[in-house]
């Protein structure tokens, strides 16, 4: 039988481990070495300038010095290598090669939590969706700046990984950091460990990487201490007029932009294909005729409900059934509107009103 | 569900195309192997490389052999449906969500208000009732269509009659001189039953407008929101809580409904669209 001093040495050891025994660094020229390795294993991904943006690419040899270290943040979400533009989700593609996904902002890999509870659901699991689940490793970043409409952490979400990653990576100077958190993650350090010598980082150096984390939550923290936070901008929404939402979505064009690039939007169509297959098309609750009915029927014929249906979904009705959140803060939705529709305006002008 | 992809059909052959007005087909379908459903739950069909959508088979969920889809005319699957002559091969997914709720109907006078090609479903249920008569105390079928041609399931009406616990009214919209029964929207029937509301359950199922105006007069009439069922129809497209087509409020449609009972759904946005 346990007794509370033997607990209180299991958690202190428990936790020793996982402030020291997981971390380890590599210079970031032996980091590229291993890399120039890996991509001979592994499909690998990772955030390259994109002109003035950057955006998840296929790294191969040329491109291993491009890639971007903890700045936030890919123009498309992680979601894209789960719930792709299009794909057959009877006569799957084949992949020869896992995949090796990094420098995934911890909005993003939050985003993935209410994916995994949706599509992998006991009911019904997606095949698809849990086979790609299953051949990612996903490494995440430590932000270390941070965008114009970044806002995670008013919705609890910390600017470094919290979940669903397997390694964290963190370049300080002209050294990487990583660190694991799951089997996947130690099992790719012992592949890197079979190319290079990694080192075990010093106290003053895992402080150090404490301290940058520390110091993005506090700067997030004040720029945006006026949002309200998750549950309160769905109550505000839930008991919000209909003016609100006609007076921002006069600029709304129903493109979906919104929605394609949400990290947490979740919408699809399936289409048939001969054979009896079927292909998944991205869609969004911004387009006419989402919920339309053979018999003419069409809750969201209107577009201010459309655009309101897609933070009631987020904000009201998804936290009602699901665990994880629906928004994780990324601000791209502000970045992609042609119409320039501000959501944390809305929130704003809600909470003052 | 064939293996373990939830989007892949069964295959099933259409042994045989019924008129049953003219907008409205039935088709018996038979699957490549046993299939088992609940009364009011729904499958998908799939026309191959044309389109698949949701349909509440209309035959008794106590064959597993044979199933029947009713299908009105209406969109661009329904209308390829509805150019099948029998003999071709469509893809079957199902069954899905939640159906409706039998053993709430035991020991009830239960009250059946269907309109149009609603009755589709209700025929599902009223075969389950049926062959439980024992269970029920009594089944009133009110049945409300736009005209007498429009009227489907004339044989099975027929059957229904010569049951002493069921009672069956029709009403037609627009009456012509072949028509001997009531004449007026489906509610109108619902001035005219004997049914002992304290003891009774409603399940209405029919065009949006039709189920809104019945939900108001059974309220009046002294139906509480608990004892009114109601099978909404959205636009499911996976069927499996994932797409998000079917969304009414926070309930995906084709998991958590169908079926659903009035009071989970009265302040969902945009119920009667």
């Amino acid at each position: 039988m346990l007794t509370q001093i033997h607990i209180f040495f299991i958690l202190l050891c428990e936790n020793y481990n996982n402030i020291m025994n997981n971390y380890h660094s590599i210079s970031r020229q032996e980091w590229e070495k291993a890399l120039s390795h890996l991509i001979n294993n592994y499909h690998i991904y990772a955030p390259v300038p994109w002109g003035e943006t950057q955006d998840y690419e296929r790294i191969d040899d040329d491109s291993i010095s491009d890639i971007i270290y903890n700045r936030p943040k890919p123009a498309t979400p992680l979601k894209t290598f789960f719930l792709p533009i299009r794909e057959n989700v009877v006569n799957t593609e084949k992949s020869d090669k896992k995949r090796i996904i990094m420098g995934i902002p911890s909005c993003d890999l939050s985003g993935i939590n209410i994916f995994d509870e949706m599509y992998l659901d006991d009911a019904f699991v997606d095949p698809t969706y849990k086979k790609k689940r299953e051949d990612s490793i996903l490494i995440g970043t430590d932000c270390h700046t941070t965008q114009e409409n970044c806002h995670c952490t008013t919705y609890g979400i910390k600017p470094y990984p919290m979940k669903n990653h397997d390694l964290t990576l963190s370049l300080s100077g002209d050294t990487i950091y990583l660190q694991t958190h799951s089997a996947k993650g130690e099992t790719l350090i012992e592949e890197i460990e079979k190319i290079t010598t990694l080192q075990d980082p010093t106290e003053n150096e895992i402080q150090e990487i404490v301290d940058t984390r520390e110091k993005v939550e506090e700067e997030l923290n004040t720029k945006n201490r006026d949002l309200p936070n998750y549950r309160v901008t769905g109550d505000l929404i839930n008991s919000s007029e209909d003016e609100i939402w006609k007076k921002y979505s006069e600029t709304c064009v129903s493109c979906g932009a919104c929605a394609t690039i949400c990290p947490t939007c979740t919408c699809f169509l399936l289409l048939e294909k001969p054979g009896f297959e079927k292909v998944r098309h991205l869609d969004a609750c911004q387009y006419p005729g989402f919920e339309k009915v053979a018999a003419g029927e069409d809750p969201l014929e209107e577009l201010y409900k459309r655009f309101r249906n897609r933070y009631m979904c987020k904000y009201v009705w998804k936290p009602k059934k699901f665990e994880s959140i629906a928004c994780t803060g990324c601000g791209r939705c502000i970045e992609a509107c042609i119409g320039n529709i501000n959501k944390n305006e809305l929130f704003l002008e809600l909470a003052n009103k | 569900m064939k293996g373990d992809n939830i989007y892949e059909p069964i295959k099933a052959k259409v042994l045989e195309v019924i008129d049953e007005s003219p907008t409205i087909k039935s088709f018996v379908l038979e699957p490549e192997r046993q299939f088992y459903f609940k009364t009011g739950q729904f499958i998908e069909v799939a026309l191959d490389g044309i389109g698949e959508a949701p349909f509440t088979p209309s035959s008794s969920p106590l064959v597993t052999n044979q199933l029947e889809v009713t299908v009105m005319k209406t969109g661009y699957v329904t209308e390829k449906m509805h150019q099948m002559k029998g003999g071709e091969t469509v893809g079957i997914r199902g069954p899905f969500g939640r159906g409706y709720p039998l053993e709430k109907l035991y020991d009830k006078e239960v009250l059946v208000l269907g309109g149009g090609c609603g009755f589709a479903p209700l025929r599902s249920l009223l075969y389950n009732l049926e062959a439980e008569q024992e269970k029920v105390q009594k089944v009133t079928f009110c049945y409300g269509s736009k005209n007498p041609q429009e009227c489907i399931y004339e044989p099975y009406i027929n059957e229904l009659r010569q049951y002493k616990k069921f009672e069956v009214m029709r009403t037609v919209d627009e009456a012509d001189e072949t028509w001997t029964e009531e004449v007026g929207v489906a509610t109108v029937l619902l001035d005219k039953i004997d049914v002992n509301i304290d003891n009774s359950v409603a399940v209405v199922v029919g065009p949006p407008i039709m189920m809104k105006f019945s939900v108001q007069k059974l309220l009046e009439m002294g139906y509480t929101d608990q004892k009114i069922y109601l099978s909404m129809e959205k636009n499911m497209s996976c069927a499996v809580g994932k797409c998000g087509h079917c969304m009414m409020g926070e309930y995906f449609v084709c998991k958590d409904g169908p079926v659903f009972r009035y009071d989970e759904i009265k302040d969902k946005p945009d119920i009667w669209k």
